[in-house]
Formats: C-alpha cells, sequence, structure tokens
C-alpha cells in the first residue's frame, strides 16, 4: 500500500478551536456539564498491552485477566459501572502471579528499575526504589512515601521468607498489579477557578485517559513527564502529544480495537452459522471477511488520511482469494490480501456489502433485516430503538407460504404492536436483501426476484446498498454519530446533554475538515468534555 | 465419660494435611443424630438453593397441568419430570409485578428472579440496556448461607449464545446487586477447576506470600474509597469484599469427599452445533457433587439466555430460539426446546435425588426455582410465567403439587417463600411494584 504524506498537523491547526465562548474558569466552554468521574477499569485489551509495556512480551502473554462486561455498546462503558466480584478478583490474582513470574524472566529489565548493583533479600532500599520506578510506570502517577513502604513491606516480606532478592520483586509486581491503582483509571480531577462544578483531570490522569484511549495502553514515561512538566495543560500542548501519539503503531491497533468493537467484527469469529445452508463460511472465511473490513478503514485512515465515511460507500476494498471467490470476484494475484475495484456494474459497494457485517448481523440460517437495519440505527445514525413492548397481548397470523424475507417481515408491519419499530429498522435492513446469511450475492430467494427498495423515516427512499450507502454518506448525522461513539469508548460514558454542545462542534469541524479521523481524534481529546469531569457525586 | 460425638468441623479438622481420604458420600453417619434428621450436635443439615433458568419461555397451552393439588396430570411439557414428580411442585397463573410491561424479557427475568423491577440505561442514542434493580434470589440466599462453604455460590451455564448487547439483564443470571453481575462459568472442566482445583494445600509456601500481597490491595483499596463518590464506594465495598473471600479461600481446607474425576467435556462446538445435552449433564453432575460435598450451598444454573441465540439442533431446529419463539410457523420447535430443557432440568434433579442424605437425599434439603423470562416467547407476557419450584427444603416446602393462583399472586411471594426456607426470619423480599411481605401459602409445608 501506498502510504501518502500526512497533512494532520496542518489540517487540525487549520480547525476552529472548539472551546466555544471564553467564559470564567480558565477558558472552559459555558455550556459544558459533565457528568462526574466513575472509577474504570481496564479493559482486557487495555491490561494485556499495559502489562505488555511494563513487563516485556512474555508478561503480556501471561496476562489473563476477567472478561469485560458490555454496557450500551462498549467495553469501556461497563467498565465504568460494574463492579469487581469474586471471580474478577480471582482472576486479576492469579493473573498477576502468572505476569509477575514471567516478568522474572527479563533480569536485565527488572535490575534497571531498581539500580542496586549488588542485592540481598534484606536490601529494603532496592525494593523501595525498584516500588517507586515501577510504581510510576503501573499506576501512571508517582507513589507517595505511605505507598511505597506499603509495598517494599510486601516485597520484604516474601525476599525474607524466600532467602531471595526477586522472590520480593515478584511478589510486590504481582500485588501492584491488583491495586485499584493499576486496576482503574482513576479521574478525580482537579478544582477549577470559577467552575464549582467542574474538574480539570490533572497531568497524569489526561495522560492515562489520552494514551489508553488513543493507544490502547498505559502511558509510557516520556508521556508521563510531559504531564509531570505541565505540558498537558493546556489544549494545545494536549493536541500536540496526541499528533504525536498517532503517529505510532499502537495507534492503529488501537482504532482497530475501537471498529472490532463498534462494528461488532470481534464477534465473527464465534457467529454460528448453519452448515447446512452456508457450507461456505468457514473459520477462515470469516476471518478474511474480518481482515477485509479492518484493512479497508486502515487505508482510509491511515494510509490516505481521508474521509472515513468513505467506509460506507467505498467502491473498493481488500480481499485474498478465499472472500474473493465468495464475492464471486477474479482472484488476486499471490498470497494474502490485496486491493480491488469492485465492478462498476455490480452491487456490493462499502460496508454494508462486507461479509463481515452482512454475517454478524444476521441469523444462523437466514438474513435479518431487523438486526441490519438495527445496527444502522444504532450504530451509525446513533437513534436508540424503542423497547418492545412487555406484554404484546397478540398473534402473529399463520404465515408459511412467504417466498422472501420481506413477505415474511410484512407479517410483522401489520401487526400494530410490533409495527413502530419494526419499521424504522426493517425498511433499512431490506435494502440488502441481495446478500444472504453470509453476504454472498443473490438476486432471487425461492425463484421469487427480490426487491431491495428501502426508505429511512420515509424520507430518504434507496435501492439496495449502493444507494443506502450513498445517503447514508451524506446524512449528517452520521459523522456526529461517529464522534459521540469514539467519545463514548474513550471516556467510558455515554454523552449527556451537557456535553453534546462541546461534541456538536467537534463534528462540525470534523466535517470542514473533510471527516478526517485523525484530526477528529486529536482535536477530541484536547476538547473540555474530554479534558474535566463533573464533582464527584 | 458421655459418649464420643464427632461434629462436622472437627471431621473437617481431623483432615488437615491429610493425604485425600475417600469418604462415603455425603456425611458421616457418625456425624449424624440418631435419628439421622440433623447434626449430632443437632444442627440441621445443610440446605442448597438453586435458581435454573431457560430463555424465551414455554407455550402454555401444553404447560400448565389440567388438574391441580397433588398427583397433578402431566402435561407434554412436563412430561420428563415423572420420575421425580413427586419434588416438583408446579406453580402457575401467578403475575411477575416486578416486570410491568416496560421490555419484554428484561422485565420477566428481573422480576421474577429477584422481585425488584429492572433499572433501564438511558441509551441516549446508544444500544439499549438493562440491569438488575436488586440482588437475584441465589444471593439475596448466598448471602444468608453462603459464608458456611469454600464458595458462597457457584455459577454454571450451558448454551454460549447468550445475548450480551443489552446489558447484564439478560446477560446474567445472577446478581449481587445491579453493578454486580455475576459471571457463569460454561465451561465444565472449568468448574470443575473452579471446584476442585483452586484449593491452596495448608503447606503451599506461596499461600501466606499470597495474602501478604492481598493485605496491601486491600489496603488501597480502603483508601481510595474515602476518595470516590457513592457509587464507586459501592463498587469498592464489593472488591473489598471479594478480596476477603479469596483470603479466606487460600486458608481453607480441601472438600472432605472423594473427588470424582474432571469431566472430558470443555463446551467446545462440534460443526457449528453446541453440544447442549453433553454439557447440562456434564453440569448437572458438577452440581451434585458440589452439593454432596458441601463446597458451595448455592447455585445459578443458566441453561440458555432470554432473547439468546441458542440453536437447539436436536429438535431439529436450525436457527435461534429466540427468532422461533416469534415466528408462526416456529412454534412447533419452540415446544421441542421446552421438552428438551424439561429432559435437563429431570436429569438433575435425578442427581441430586440419587446422593442419599440422612434418612433422604439432597432433593430433600434443596429448594431449586425454575423460571424462564416470559410466560410464552411469541407474546413476552409476564403473566404465568413458567415457574416450578423443586425439592422439600428440609421438610419446610410442599412438594409435588400443582397450584394455580385463582388471584394473580405476586411471583415474589415465591422468592419469599423459597428465602423463608434458609432465613425463617425473613419477611420481605423485592422492591417496588415486585415487592413482597406475602410469602405463598400454598407452598407451605
Amino acid at each position: 500500500m501506498l502510504a501518502l504524506a500526512l497533512s494532520t498537523a496542518a489540517s487540525a491547526a487549520a480547525l476552529p478551536a472548539c472551546t466555544g465562548t471564553i467564559g470564567g474558569g480558565e477558558g472552559v466552554d459555558e455550556s459544558l456539564v459533565a457528568p462526574g468521574p466513575t472509577l474504570r477499569r481496564l479493559v482486557r485489551s487495555q491490561y494485556k498491552n499495559s502489562v505488555g509495556d511494563l513487563l516485556g512480551e512474555g508478561a503480556k502473554v501471561a496476562a489473563d485477566p476477567p472478561d469485560d462486561f458490555e454496557l450500551n455498546g462498549f467495553d469501556s462503558i461497563g467498565a465504568a459501572q460494574i463492579a469487581l466480584g469474586d471471580d474478577s478478583v480471582k482472576a486479576y490474582e492469579s493473573s498477576a502471579r502468572a505476569v509477575a513470574a514471567a516478568a522474572m524472566g527479563d533480569k536485565e529489565r527488572i535490575d534497571s528499575l531498581h539500580g542496586c548493583p549488588e542485592t540481598s533479600p534484606s536490601a529494603a532500599e532496592c525494593h523501595a526504589n525498584f516500588i517507586r520506578n515501577f510504581g510510576r510506570l503501573a499506576w501512571r502517577r508517582p507513589l507517595d512515601e505511605a505507598e511505597v513502604e506499603r509495598y517494599t513491606a510486601v516485597a520484604q516480606f516474601a525476599a525474607t521468607d524466600r532467602d531471595d532478592f526477586y522472590a520480593g520483586v515478584e511478589y510486590a509486581i504481582a500485588a501492584m498489579l491488583q491495586s485499584p491503582h493499576f486496576l482503574y483509571q482513576i479521574e478525580l480531577g482537579e478544582p477549577v477557578a470559577g467552575r464549582p462544578d467542574l474538574r480539570k483531570l490533572s497531568g497524569f490522569e489526561l495522560a492515562s485517559r489520552i494514551s489508553f484511549f488513543l493507544l490502547g495502553t498505559t502511558p509510557d514515561a516520556e508521556l508521563l513527564d510531559a504531564a509531570e512538566k505541565g505540558e498537558l495543560d493546556s489544549p494545545d500542548g494536549v493536541r500536540e502529544a496526541a499528533l504525536a501519539m498517532l503517529e505510532r503503531p499502537a495507534a492503529r491497533e488501537a482504532l482497530r480495537g475501537f471498529y472490532d468493537e463498534f462494528l461488532g467484527l470481534r464477534r465473527l469469529s464465534g457467529v454460528a452459522k448453519n452448515g447446512d445452508v452456508y457450507p461456505a463460511f468457514t473459520p477462515s472465511l470469516a476471518d478474511a471477511m474480518r481482515t477485509e473490513t479492518l484493512t479497508l478503514i486502515e487505508d482510509i485512515v491511515w494510509e490516505r488520511d481521508a474521509d472515513v465515511l468513505e467506509l460506507l460507500d467505498a467502491s473498493y476494498t481488500f480481499v485474498n482469494a478465499e472472500l474473493a471467490s465468495h464475492y464471486g470476484l477474479p482472484a488476486p494475484e499471490g498470497e494474502g490480501f490485496h486491493r480491488v475495484d469492485l465492478p462498476a456494474d455490480g452491487q456490493r459497494a462499502g460496508l454494508l456489502g462486507h461479509g463481515s457485517f452482512l454475517s454478524t448481523f444476521a441469523h444462523t440460517a437466514t438474513t435479518s433485516p431487523t438486526l441490519r437495519g438495527k445496527f444502522v440505527r444504532e450504530r451509525l445514525l446513533c437513534t436508540s430503538i424503542p423497547a418492545p413492548p412487555g406484554n404484546v397481548v397478540t398473534t402473529i397470523p399463520e404465515g408459511g407460504d412467504a417466498k422472501t424475507m420481506r413477505e415474511k417481515l410484512k407479517e410483522h408491519q401489520t401487526n400494530p404492536s410490533c409495527a413502530g419499530c419494526h419499521v424504522m429498522m426493517d425498511n433499512i435492513g431490506l435494502a440488502l436483501e441481495n446478500f444472504d446469511g453470509v453476504g454472498a450475492f443473490r438476486l432471487t430467494e425461492n425463484d421469487v426476484t427480490i426487491d431491495v427498495s428501502g426508505s429511512i423515516d420515509g424520507d430518504a427512499t434507496f435501492e439496495g446498498v449502493r444507494e443506502l450507502g450513498g445517503v447514508l454518506r451524506e446524512d449528517e448525522r452520521v459523522g456526529l454519530c461517529m464522534v459521540r461513539n469514539l467519545f463514548r469508548q474513550g471516556t467510558g460514558h455515554v454523552d449527556t446533554d451537557g456535553e453534546r454542545k462541546v461534541l456538536a462542534a467537534l463534528g462540525e469541524a470534523f466535517v470542514k475538515d473533510g471527516r478526517k479521523l485523525k484530526g477528529l481524534l486529536a482535536e477530541m481529546v484536547a476538547s473540555d468534555a474530554f479534558r474535566f469531569v463533573g464533582k464527584v457525586q | 465419660m458421655g459418649s464420643f460425638k464427632l461434629s462436622r468441623r472437627a471431621m473437617l479438622r481431623g483432615l488437615v494435611g491429610s493425604t485425600a481420604v475417600a469418604l462415603a458420600l455425603p456425611t458421616l453417619e457418625a456425624m449424624l443424630n440418631s435419628h439421622g434428621e440433623a447434626y449430632a450436635d443437632s444442627t440441621p443439615l445443610p440446605r442448597r438453593f438453586m435458581t435454573w433458568f431457560f430463555g424465551n419461555g414455554v407455550l402454555l397451552p401444553r404447560w400448565v397441568p389440567p388438574t391441580q393439588g397433588p398427583d397433578y396430570q402431566l402435561t407434554e411439557e412436563l412430561a420428563p419430570l415423572i420420575s421425580v414428580q413427586q419434588y416438583c411442585t408446579v406453580l402457575t397463573g401467578f403475575m411477575n409485578k416486578a416486570g410491568y410491561g416496560r421490555r419484554g424479557h428484561h422485565d420477566g427475568v428481573a422480576g421474577c428472579f429477584s422481585g425488584h423491577p429492572f433499572i433501564e440505561l438511558d441509551p441516549g442514542g446508544a444500544n439499549y440496556s438493562s440491569k438488575f434493580g436488586g440482588p437475584s434470589i441465589d444471593q439475596v440466599i448466598a448471602s444468608r448461607i453462603g459464608s458456611n462453604t469454600f464458595l458462597p455460590s457457584l455459577h454454571v451455564g450451558v448454551s454460549k449464545r447468550v445475548t450480551y448487547g443489552e446489558g447484564p439483564t439478560l446477560g446474567y443470571l445472577s446478581h449481587k446487586g445491579p453493578d454486580e453481575p455475576v459471571p457463569s462459568e460454561r465451561n465444565p472442566q472449568e468448574v470443575y477447576n473452579a471446584l476442585f482445583g483452586s484449593f491452596t494445600p495448608p503447606d503451599d509456601p506461596h499461600g501466606k506470600l499470597r495474602v501478604k500481597a492481598l493485605d496491601a490491595v486491600n489496603e488501597d483499596v480502603k483508601r481510595l474509597k474515602t476518595r470516590v463518590g457513592a457509587t464507586d464506594q459501592k463498587r469498592l465495598d464489593a472488591h473489598l469484599q471479594s478480596i476477603f473471600q479469596l483470603q479466606k479461600q487460600l486458608g481453607a481446607l480441601p472438600p472432605v469427599c472423594t473427588e470424582p474425576g474432571a469431566p472430558g467435556e470443555t463446551n467446545e462446538d462440534f460443526e457449528g452445533k453446541e453440544p447442549l445435552l453433553e454439557v447440562s449433564h456434564a453440569m448437572a453432575d458438577l452440581v451434585a457433587i458440589a452439593f454432596a460435598c458441601d463446597i458451595t450451598r448455592v447455585v445459578s444454573f443458566m441453561q440458555s439466555g432470554g432473547v439468546g441465540g441458542t440453536v437447539y439442533h436436536m429438535t431439529g431446529a436450525t436457527t435461534e430460539e429466540h427468532g422461533l419463539s416469534h415466528e408462526p410457523g416456529g412454534q412447533e420447535l419452540v415446544h421441542k426446546a421446552v421438552v428438551f430443557n424439561m429432559e435437563c432440568f429431570a436429569y438433575l434433579l435425578g442427581k441430586l435425588q440419587e446422593q442419599s442424605e440422612g434418612v433422604g437425599n439432597l432433593l430433600d434439603n434443596s429448594v431449586i426455582l425454575l423460571g424462564s423470562d416470559c410466560a410464552e416467547g411469541l407474546t413476552h407476557s409476564s403473566f404465568d410465567q413458567p415457574i416450578i419450584v423443586a425439592g422439600r427444603g428440609g421438610g419446610t416446602l410442599k412438594s409435588g403439587i400443582h397450584y394455580r393462583s385463582p388471584n394473580k399472586e405476586n411471583t415474589s411471594d415465591i422468592l419469599l417463600s423459597c428465602l423463608q426456607a434458609f432465613d425463617p426470619g425473613a419477611t420481605e423480599v423485592g422492591s417496588a411494584e415486585g415487592y413482597s411481605n406475602t410469602p405463598c401459602q400454598a407452598m407451605k409445608a
């Protein structure tokens, strides 16, 4: 792939400032009403990446933290609300012990963190050095003396018992990785003059928030130093740091993680398909589908720094031989994935024509216009679907002769208690019926020609996936929704009314800048909504 | 000199550090009183509680028995219970008052298993999610009796195709509170490890070091608690409680019983099909042994999930249960899935019945609450949800009857009756619309 020159820094600088009216309190946007902070535990990937950065690849492999809890569509939102239970605490303990044991394989790294040329089991000062240095990295802030003492005592106890200095280090690591100061992002902030309702994240807290969001891992020593020097205290400083961070490979990995979650791609390998109906759906095909989508995103965002909404109607994609055959395209030359232009006279284009999306949002043996439409509504347009009623007193009439999915779903649409919501979802999803439950193209279903007309709220009407993609790309809700979803994942909460104005300003700037994601990310972390929290409730 | 009586606790203590000793299960005759009804020191035999859940309801006309009282006539969907019918009280005609029509499935499971209306998380344009409004009944009971055993409660599941995208209400069966869903383990080998593989021998050199490390963590959590908001304080309390539990387990003694071999089943799909029968049986075997060995007294058993993607392939179904339940042509397959689930439930009850204890068996000393997340999947109704209470609760509960409520009694009344089998002093369960201080009279022995 061709790496084009990146113009992000320049274009980001051209963005209008998002701080709105400069009022009291350090020029914070007057409209901002930020929700109070909550402890947010590191999600699995953040935990593992952090362990890897702190203690090396072997430790990362050994790390096995408990599963995440998804709320409102994001693990990070669950991480900000769900408490740790017996199973989680147990898992964290065994993970921390395994990590600590593995870390002992890299004595050079360990020794560099305490700096003592010679060590004896009773060398408390060397343990304390280690705890200070490792602690600042692992807890993402300097430790106070009481903390250093507490963990030095753990190290000394173990070293004495085992008559081994390193046993002390090992137990100190195991303990510190179970501490809430490692497990949770703690964002209590500092008072803001003139704004008693707000608190500004400290440099260290913000360094963590930005690093976990943009890089999916713990802040490195350099970023912590910058925080300590006050370089993250202003929006300009934050923007500059963010743009530098976005040049690192970890930023690509983190964004892959975002889309994996946002698009449901991570579920793809576990998606169940009926083998009799869809014999083509193999684990390797599922894997190829996921790679296709992530590669296209990577190309748009990182290689081309182009309008990210090209994802919705891109006329090219990336396939390997297996996926090409699934799509009815000529096999690309050579191994692996290659860029191909989609035939102009074909139907497929953009994410909604990808096998990944079409397979994830479908049933085991059929398509599901409802699930596909629900995705477009919730994830792309940010409109929630009202609840299905709790006590539907109804019987759906015996059908049986419905030949197409459209006819089958008509039964839901003629029933008043189902119709309200189903129309919202189904009329979008029905435009995708030319693709079966694993994304293979088809023109007929049970020998009946498929009708792919669809509409959104009766306003926009379209035929098939290409027109739907185009309609969505023009829909101004989609850009803002992208902003909101990134913000949700980055901050661990669903954006509130008091944050909407700041986010709307970010959205406008994003559109004006050509909807380039890198620029958006830098502006987002520099925005007031990202740097401030409400009072502790 | 009085006759020597061996207390259960003394028995456990007596085995410290010894090699594995196989004992006749479950309770040594020498430890019982002369009637075999209690331990020699007159503490009653332990009672066990379990919730058993399957998603998407039943077909009422094929579920509700046509006759009431003892020896009720089994219907098609209840037929698998024939060998344990004397232990199964079928309760129909109840109203899940905590589930008052806000959202199908969420209403049903939260109300029926906790008595608290669920908490809706404002989606604000995001994906819908909800949480339980209070602790599920298994955790209420675990809070009374859980500290007596190595594991306060055990949580197992069978089908992996559970809906996690709508929050903890649908994803988890057991909840200590709104922010404390308790995950189910769906791999029988992992359940086995939790039961038998996580004991730290008293002479393990790492035991005390681990406790010391946890002490430091405990101190951090306590200090942090003083700086955070009220909700986070509660979360950190849960964290502290779990640290305490882990430290306690590090000093616990291995169970006094014959260790079964590890199960071979790991719950891997084969050709896209879940091994539902095999896993359900493996879990039932493990639960029976966990009860018999007194490793835990509280279990939640999640056979499948509400709105779940379980494909009951043994019925001939090729698509998900939830989808089928909303299709006119899908009802026969839904019915077959209910029958399959009841066969699995009957297998579990049979395993408990096989384990003798005192003059009876484990089922005599258990209370098992079976329920779903709606009456019928097609209509999402929370009136007349399928409910069975199996077991005699150590003689506190009537068993083997069909009672149909003439006046739509609250399903929370059933929860209260279950709770009273463990805590006779309990006077209430649930909250708001689901609140009850009136136990179900029909269940009383």
